[in-house]
């Protein structure tokens, strides 16, 4: 009995290529139905990021011009809009940075190192504690509390 | 384009997550006081300009000032890009990734420019 490979082999191409896949498509109920919608509106988390960022820096550049830039800045915030676009982010961004530190114990190893993972309520209330810490603490600072 | 932007992919991770944690922390407080409570009257010493250039332009003021224009830029474009891959749209990632991330790239150019000029 021979052992020898086979000279012609059926799953080697004729040439190589580039490896062939299907063509991507949404998996099913995407994106309105089951968790779909939560992760779209995570992911619509960052245009709030984006925006918002783009207002402090608009806010800072406008300071760095002088008092007369900034006041009208403050004006033009005073808009409806942009205090319904401030008070949607607040409540948009809230939201996702809570929804991260609620996902952030699935990312983690059962042990770490040596020790074994923190019980995941107590890594999630930690987090969602140092959330409200640190708003508290900026929104005082901003507040001309200190 | 998009050669590039998979060579620059653990960079512009390394952005994306710091910006999402950063911006996550830091932004609400400022809808809240500079977007709501300012405009409407509740917080009048927020729009002062005495005020927010005395925390603005201290050094601590700065550099989290800086942290909170610049990294969340780049978390909002990476949101924003594979918001758009997931609606279909592979063929133009090139375009868009390039826009998305071009777009935080200059806006966190005219962050440090921003703080520096204080």
């Amino acid at each position: 009995m021979s052992h020898a490979r086979p000279v012609v082999d059926a799953m080697q191409p004729a040439k190589s290529g580039a490896t062939r896949t299907a063509p991507p498509r949404p998996p099913d109920g995407f994106p309105s139905q089951g968790n779909y919608r939560a992760y779209i509106a995570f992911a619509l988390g960052g245009f709030f990021l984006f925006t918002l960022s783009l207002l402090v820096l608009r806010s800072v550049w406008a300071i760095g011009n002088g008092e007369a830039a900034w006041n009208r800045l403050q004006t033009g915030f005073q808009n409806p809009l942009y205090v319904i676009y401030h008070a949607l982010a607040f409540l948009w961004l809230s939201w996702f940075i809570l929804r991260l530190f609620r996902l952030f114990p699935a990312t983690l190893p059962r042990r770490i190192g040596p020790f074994q993972r923190p019980p995941d309520a107590l890594m999630v209330a930690g987090l969602s504690g140092a959330f409200v810490v640190v708003t508290l603490v900026v929104a005082t600072i901003l507040w001309g509390g200190v | 384009m998009r050669r590039l932007l998979l060579v620059l992919e653990p960079v512009i991770w390394a952005l994306f997550s710091a910006g999402m944690m950063v911006g996550g922390l830091l932004l609400p407080a400022w809808a809240l006081v500079m977007g709501v409570a300012g405009p409407l009257g509740i917080a009048g010493a927020a729009t002062s300009y005495d005020h927010f250039y005395a925390v603005a332009s201290n050094p601590l003021g700065r550099l989290v000032l800086l942290a909170a224009m610049a990294l969340p830029l780049w978390g909002g474009a990476h949101h924003l890009r594979h918001l758009w891959l997931d609606f279909g749209g592979l063929r133009s990632d090139g375009l868009v990734g390039t826009l998305c991330y071009g777009g935080a790239g200059v806006g966190s150019l005219l962050a440090i420019v921003a703080v520096a000029r204080l």
